[in-house]
C-alpha cells in the first residue's frame, strides 16, 4: 500500500512507506503458581501450550528444576520463557565452575535473574517469572519478577493467563485475607499459620481445576514441583481438556 | 538542531547546508529487515506411532492465490533418522535447506564416527534450527517458516515444532498452518497422549495421515493433490515417498446440491 | 419507531475514539453443525460462551426454535443470534397463520438473509438453519452479511474447521438417524477438544418429516467437573458484620376486624 508520512515539523510530505511491522511476540497462555511453606516450597504450572484459539500441545512442561534446589518458570511468550530459563541454567553452571561448585542461594539466583531480565529492558522477555526454593535458613522462598526485572520475595504468587483468577483465592486461603475469628466481630483477624505440603498441594489442584473451568488458555494437566531439604519431587494431575 | 523527528541528530541545513547522506552512507530510511512471505508452501502434518514417526507435506508452491510451482519438495531428510518438514516462505525454506546441508557436511568432514556415536540425532537438528529461528526473530529479521522435525532417537519417536518467532513445542501429533486447524483434530483422535502412541501401529498412523491430507486437499484452497510422505521406522529406517497422491475422494453428492437457497433445478 | 435504534451511534463513535477499550459483546466462540440424513436433518452445538479468554457460561443453549419444526444453531454475537431468530420466528408464525400453511424452511432462510443483508453485517449472526416442512427436510447456513449456502453437511463458528474435518472424513450419503447423531456429536466434540472457543456439552435437535422435532439438551456431557480436593466452607462469623442498620421503608399497621356473617 502506498502511504505517506507527514511530519508536524515540516511541510513536505515524505514518501516513507508505512511498514507492516513484524510482531516478534505472541502469547502462549498457561498459568503458574508458587507457594512457600515453612520448610518447603512448590512451583506449579499447567501443561497446555496455546496460540490464539488453538492448543499446540497438551503436555509442554514449563516448570524446571535447575539443581541447587531452585525451581524456575517463565510464563507468557514461550520462546522468551525458554530462552530465559536456558540463560539462567547456563549462568548457574558457570557459577559452579567459577566458585568450586558452591550452592547458589535463592537471593543470589533472584538477583541474577533481575540482571538477565533488565539486560533486555528495551526488547524485553515477555514473561512473568517465578522462582521457588529454600532460603539460607531452610525456609520456603518464592520470588516473582515482572518482565523487566522488578522483583520481590513473597509467600505466594500466581502468574500468567489466569493469575487474576487465582491470586485472590490465594490471598484468602494462604494469607487468610478477609477472614476474621468467629465471634470477634471483625476485631481479630484469623491467625496466619503455615500450611502443610498436603494442604498446599490440595490448594494448588483446586486453583488449577477452577482456572480451567473459567479460562480458555488453562487446562490439560498440572505439574507440581515440590522442594524440601530432601530434594525436588514432581507430581502430575490431569485437568479438563476442553 | 533540526527538530523534525525524521531528521533528528542532523546538523541544521541553515547553518551547514544540505546534509550529505553519502558521508555516513546512511540510508534515508531506518533499516528494514522485515518482510512478508512471497512464494509459500502450506501445511506440514505429522504424528508419532509405536515404532516411529510419519510426516507429510504437499508439493505446491503458491504465489498468493496463483498456483506458481507444482513440484516443490518440502520434506528434507537429515542423516539417517531425521526428516525436517517446512512450511511458509519457499526462499527462506531453501536457505534453511542450505544450512542443514552445511551442518551435515560439517559433521561428516574428517569424522570417522559420523555414522555412529557422532551421527546427527533429531534433537540436535531441532536444537540447531530452533536457535536459528529464535536468533533471527530477535534480530527482527525472521525466517518466515514453521517447521516440524520428525525422527527416531534412541529407539523412541521424536517430534517437535518451531516457527518464525522461535516458539517451540512437542506433542504426539503436530501440524503447521491450516493443518493445525483441519488435520490435527483428526490426528488427535488417534494419538492425543503419549499412551495412545504405544497403541498405534504404523498402518493405522499412515491411514490417518493420508485421510488428513485428503481433508486438507478438500478444504485448503492453497493445497495440491500431490504430496510427499516420509516414515522413520525403527525397523524399516527412513523411507521418503515423493509421489503420493490424494485418493478415494467422494464427489458424487455434489450434483445433488443446487443453487444457494431456494433453487431446486 | 420500528426497527433498531441508532440513537447512541455518534456517542459511541466518540467514546471509542477517546478510550482504548470498547464494550465487548459476548461472543459464542462456537462449534455448530448440521447434517442431513436418510429421512431427516439434525443440528448440534457445543455449550460454551466466552467473553475474551473468560468462559461466561459453561452450559448455554445455542439451538434456537424458529417454528416447532424449524430450528437454528447460532454462532457469532450471542445477542444477535438470539434476537434475529426470535424476530424471524414471530414473523414466520404470522405468515403461516395468514397463509394457513405450515411454515417452510426456505421462508425462514429468505427472511433471515434479507434481514441480515439489510444490516450489512452489523448484526453478527452466523446461523445454520434446518427443519422439516411440507416440501421435505432442508439444511442451510447463513453468514452475517446475508450470503447463504446449501449442503448435506454444514459447520460454522470458531470450531468449524475441527468439525468440518470430521464431517469431511466421515460423512457419506444415506446415513441412518443414529449414524447421523453420532457423526454430528463427534463433529461438535472435535470442536470442544480442539477449539478453545468451544467446550462443555453437546446439544442436539432432530427434525423429520411428519414428526415433532426432538430437542435433546445436553445429549452428551463429556466435561463433568470432578470433586474439589478441599471444602471451602467458612465458620459462621468469618465475615464480620461491622455495623447493622435496619430502615423501615414502609409502615405496616395491623388491625383486627370483626365481621358478622349473616346467615
Amino acid at each position: 500500500m502506498a502511504t505517506t508520512v507527514a511530519s508536524e515539523y515540516s511541510n513536505e510530505v515524505k514518501n516513507t512507506p508505512i511498514e507492516h511491522q513484524f510482531n516478534p511476540y505472541s502469547d502462549n497462555g498457561g498459568t503458574i503458581l508458587g507457594i512457600a511453606g515453612e520448610d518447603f516450597a512448590v512451583l506449579a504450572g499447567d501443561t497446555r501450550h496455546t496460540t490464539d484459539y488453538s492448543i499446540n500441545s497438551r503436555y509442554e512442561p514449563k516448570v524446571f528444576d535447575c539443581g541447587d534446589n531452585i525451581l524456575i518458570s517463565a510464563n507468557g511468550f514461550a520462546a522468551d520463557g525458554n530462552a530465559l530459563v536456558k540463560r539462567f541454567q547456563n549462568s548457574l553452571k558457570w557459577y559452579h565452575f567459577d566458585h568450586n561448585d558452591k550452592k547458589l542461594s535463592m537471593r543470589s539466583a533472584a538477583r541474577n535473574i533481575q540482571h538477565l531480565l533488565y539486560g533486555k529492558r528495551f526488547f524485553p522477555y515477555y514473561v512473568h517469572t517465578i522462582i521457588a526454593g529454600l532460603d539460607e535458613e531452610g525456609k520456603g522462598a518464592v520470588y516473582s519478577f515482572d518482565p523487566v526485572g522488578s522483583y520481590e520475595r513473597e509467600q505466594c504468587r500466581a502468574g500468567g493467563a489466569a493469575a487474576s483468577l487465582i491470586m485472590p483465592f490465594l490471598d484468602n486461603q494462604v494469607n487468610f485475607k478477609n477472614q476474621y475469628e468467629p465471634d470477634s466481630h471483625g476485631t481479630k483477624r484469623k491467625h496466619v499459620k503455615f500450611l502443610t505440603v498436603e494442604e498446599v498441594v490440595q490448594l494448588v489442584r483446586d486453583a488449577f481445576s477452577s482456572a480451567t473451568e473459567r479460562h480458555i488458555h488453562v487446562g490439560d494437566g498440572v505439574e507440581i514441583l515440590i522442594v524440601t531439604k530432601e530434594g525436588v519431587r514432581k507430581e502430575f494431575f490431569e485437568l479438563k481438556r476442553d | 538542531m533540526n527538530h523534525d523527528p525524521l531528521q533528528w541528530g542532523r546538523p541544521s541545513d541553515e547553518h551547514y547546508g544540505t546534509y550529505n547522506k553519502s558521508i555516513a552512507s546512511a540510508s534515508p530510511y531506518p533499516s528494514m529487515h522485515t518482510q512478508q512471505p512471497i512464494v509459500t508452501g502450506t501445511s506440514v502434518i505429522s504424528m508419532k506411532y509405536k515404532d516411529g514417526v510419519i510426516i507429510a507435506a504437499d508439493r505446491l508452491g503458491s504465489y498468493g492465490s496463483l498456483l506458481r510451482f507444482s513440484d516443490v519438495e518440502r520434506l528434507f531428510p537429515v542423516g539417517r533418522n531425521t526428516v525436517v518438514g517446512i512450511s511458509g516462505d519457499i526462499s527462506d525454506m531453501q536457505h534453511l535447506e542450505n544450512l542443514l546441508d552445511e551442518m551435515q557436511t560439517e559433521n561428516n568432514y574428517d569424522n570417522e564416527y559420523a555414522e555412529d556415536e557422532e551421527a546427527l540425532k533429531p534433537s540436535y537438528v531441532f536444537e540447531y534450527l530452533a536457535n536459528v529461528m529464535y536468533n533471527r526473530r530477535s534480530k527482527m529479521n525472521p525466517l518466515w517458516n514453521a517447521l516440524i522435525v520428525a525422527g527416531l532417537e534412541d529407539g523412541k519417536p521424536f517430534l517437535k515444532y518451531v516457527n518464525l518467532l522461535g516458539v517451540t513445542y512437542s506433542a504426539p501429533s503436530l501440524a503447521t498452518g491450516f493443518g493445525a486447524h483441519l488435520a490435527l483434530p483428526l490426528l488427535r483422535k488417534i494419538v492425543d497422549s503419549e499412551s495412545d502412541v504405544k497403541k498405534t501401529s504404523a498402518e493405522d498412523a499412515e491411514k490417518s495421515i493420508k485421510e488428513a491430507m485428503k481433508v486438507l486437499f478438500y478444504r485448503d484452497a492453497r493445497s495440491s493433490r500431490n504430496y510427499s510422505i516420509a516414515i522413520v521406522d525403527s525397523k524399516k529406517g527412513l523411507v521418503l515417498n515423493k509421489d503420493a497422491v490424494v485418493e478415494d475422494m467422494v464427489w458424487g453428492f455434489a450434483k445433488d446440491i443446487k443453487g444457494y437457497g431456494t433453487q431446486n433445478v | 419507531m420500528a426497527g433498531l435504534s441508532f440513537d447512541n451511534y455518534q456517542r459511541n463513535q466518540f467514546l471509542a475514539e477517546r478510550s482504548k477499550t470498547v464494550p465487548q459483546a459476548t461472543s459464542t466462540g462456537t462449534t455448530i453443525v448440521g447434517v442431513k440424513y436418510d429421512g431427516g436433518v439434525l443440528i448440534a452445538a457445543d455449550t460454551r460462551s466466552t467473553q475474551g479468554p473468560i468462559v461466561a457460561n459453561k452450559n448455554c443453549a445455542k439451538l434456537h426454535r424458529i417454528s416447532p419444526k424449524i430450528w437454528c444453531a447460532g454462532a457469532g454475537t450471542a445477542a444477535d443470534t438470539e434476537e434475529v431468530t426470535k424476530l424471524i420466528g414471530s414473523n414466520l408464525e404470522l405468515h403461516s397463520m395468514y397463509a394457513s400453511r405450515e411454515p417452510r424452511v426456505v421462508s425462514a432462510l429468505q427472511m433471515l438473509k434479507q434481514h441480515l443483508f439489510k444490516y450489512q453485517g452489523h448484526i453478527g449472526a452466523y446461523l445454520i438453519v434446518a427443519g422439516a416442512d411440507p416440501t421435505g427436510t432442508h439444511l442451510f447456513s447463513i453468514h452475517a452479511h446475508g450470503s447463504t449456502d446449501v449442503g448435506f453437511y454444514q459447520s460454522l463458528g470458531s470450531g468449524s474447521l475441527a468439525a468440518m474435518a470430521v464431517l469431511e472424513a466421515n460423512w457419506r450419503p444415506d446415513l441412518k438417524k443414529e449414524e447421523a447423531m453420532q457423526l454430528a456429536s463427534d463433529a461438535i466434540e472435535a470442536g470442544i477438544w480442539n477449539d478453545l472457543g468451544s467446550g462443555s456439552n453437546v446439544d442436539l435437535c432432530i427434525m423429520e418429516t411428519g414428526k415433532d422435532a426432538e430437542y435433546l439438551r445436553n445429549y452428551r456431557t463429556p466435561n463433568v467437573r470432578e470433586a474439589k480436593q478441599r471444602s471451602y466452607k467458612f465458620p459462621r462469623g468469618t465475615t464480620a458484620v461491622l455495623s447493622e442498620r435496619v430502615l423501615d421503608i414502609c409502615q405496616v399497621e395491623e388491625e383486627t376486624v370483626d365481621i358478622e356473617l349473616e346467615a
